[in-house]
């Protein structure tokens, strides 16, 4: 981390695509697409269901590989690693998920303590970083306790925990608070803000919740069919006036797949009623 | 009756304690090889089936699965007879509870890859997915992940095994493969000795109700979920 200048980005997408075809026969994924997220920077995707936001993260730690163009973190290009050195690049890059996918058979320490066993670091840096991590998510008494018995914001908790605890220049989060209830979608968002914060990790967080990214966010990428459409800047929880961003807003109060222009059917039954709550908590 | 079938008792005692050390030991025998070479194997067709991380070793993927598929399909009576040529390098001899323990080391081994592939399918994908992007090797998602997370499914598989092998076991008595089963046809079945075979049956149920019990004890325990 420290050989990489300031000014190389934390993350530069070149002419990344990746296709797919879904069940129905049309085509999915991410159409040639750019993108570059500096060092420090917390940058939202948004988008309706379907975009690609999911897969342009994915291809971040090329969990989805690239059909072509070249993926670079901290100026190391990941298209071109051996097998085992991509291992190496992905123990400096966090990602957390919609639904947690912490080990059930685990406490939450070791859960947290897993990428440290995993990159082979000693017993004794792996304790103290998991006492350090579970302290910044508050979650330090709960260490011997099995996820099972924690609440959705707490596990969300332990697996932002686990994903600081190797020290990641850069944080994935896919859709981290879209299996919370609102008030819990806030306080874990502090968490991230803070984890930014003090320990300068760039995070490149996917979500359909405006709220979201509006409160994180310092930048924001506009997806629609595959491709970046929009880039914003977003000071203050301000969305720029005139924006396609300000105009979904407008539109719909929220970007989901309740909201969605072409809903399939199964899209258009499932109810957002917590976008609207979230709306109205931030009036 | 009851008198009698104490005296039967104490008079095949001998009999009936080596015939149990026999089962044991074909049991042991075909538990260990299986849970060694079947567990591998079991853990190498779910690695390369379809979205998982050795997806790209699809052709070994098929051969195994088939190669599982062919043995499984064979009556173990007949699997029995049918490589005995094979027991007799191996084992030196077709006769006896060592001989025996080859075609219940084969059988078990094909069985058991099937269970534990069919077991490691209960963990969430994203779990594993969670894995790999943390950067996990193949062996350390084994290690870190599947055999933790289905630990429970695992142990569940293992009592399935040993109660089926049991019973295989017995089948085993009929080429003189030694054991309870053996007792049960060279005295129960061939002399008419009712009071034996029913030694024998109350035996292999003690024998199997402790095995369940067991293993389903161990695996609520090893639960966290």
């Amino acid at each position: 981390m420290s050989a990489t200048p300031a000014s190389t980005p934390a993350i530069a997408l070149k002419g990344v695509s990746r296709r797919f075809t879904d069940p129905g026969g049309g085509e999915v994924g991410v159409r040639t697409t750019d993108l570059v997220v500096p060092q420090g920077e917390i940058h939202g995707i948004i988008g309706f269901s379907g975009a690609g936001k999911s897969t342009l993260l994915r291809l971040v730690n090329l969990l989805e590989r690239p059909d072509a163009g070249e993926v670079i973190v901290h100026g190391q290009n990941l298209t071109r690693l051996s097998a085992s050195g991509l291992r190496q690049a992905r123990h400096r890059i966090g990602m957390i998920f919609q639904h947690f996918n912490l080990l059930h058979n685990q406490t939450v320490a070791e859960n947290v303590a897993l990428p440290m066993r995993i990159a082979g670091a000693s017993a004794d840096h792996i304790k103290k970083r998991v006492a350090t991590c579970l302290d910044f998510v508050g979650l330090a008494e709960k260490a011997d306790v099995y996820p099972g018995r924690l609440s959705g914001g707490q596990k969300q908790r332990v697996a932002i925990a686990r994903a600081l605890a190797p020290e990641p220049h850069v944080l994935l989060a896919d859709e981290p608070t879209s299996a919370l209830d609102p008030r819990t979608t806030l306080d874990l968002l502090d968490v991230l803000a803070d984890a930014n914060r003090q320990f300068g990790v760039t995070i490149l967080l996917v979500s359909h919740e405006m709220e979201v990214v509006r409160r994180l966010c310092h930048r924001v990428s506009v997806m629609e069919g595959g491709r970046i459409v929009e880039q914003l800047d977003i000071a203050n929880g301000a969305i720029p006036e005139g924006s396609l961003l300000a105009s979904w807003l407008a539109d719909f109060g929220a970007v989901g797949p309740a909201a969605s222009p072409s809903p399939t059917q199964s899209e258009a039954t499932a109810p957002a009623p917590h976008h609207f709550a979230l709306e109205a908590a931030h009036a | 009756m009851p008198e009698n079938l104490l005296d039967t008792l104490i008079e095949l005692q001998p009999e009936i304690l080596k015939a149990t050390g026999e089962t044991l030991l074909m049991l042991a025998i075909c538990l260990s090889v299986a849970l060694v070479l079947g567990g591998a194997l079991g853990i190498l067709v779910f690695l390369t089936s379809r979205g998982q991380s050795l997806e790209r070793f699809r052709g070994f993927n098929l051969v195994t699965n088939g190669v599982i598929n062919v043995v499984r399909s064979f009556p173990f009576i007949i699997l029995l007879v049918a490589i005995s040529p094979f027991t007799r390098v191996i084992a030196g001899t077709s006769i006896g509870p060592l001989a025996a323990s080859v075609p219940l080391s084969i059988a078990a081994t094909f069985y058991f890859a099937r269970l534990i592939e069919q077991t490691l399918r209960d963990v969430p994908r994203g779990v594993i997915e969670a894995a790999e992007a943390m950067g996990a090797s193949p062996l350390q998602i084994v290690r870190h992940v599947l055999l933790v997370e289905a630990r429970s499914g695992l142990v569940l598989a293992i009592t399935v095994l040993a109660v089926s092998f049991l019973s295989y076991s017995a089948v085993a008595g009929v080429v003189g493969g030694g054991g309870i089963g053996d007792l049960a046809i060279r005295y129960g079945y061939y002399r008419f000795q009712t009071d034996v075979m029913v030694i024998t049956i109350v035996l292999l149920i003690a024998l199997v109700q402790s095995v369940q019990f067991a293993g389903q004890w161990l695996a609520r325990r090893m639960d966290k979920r």
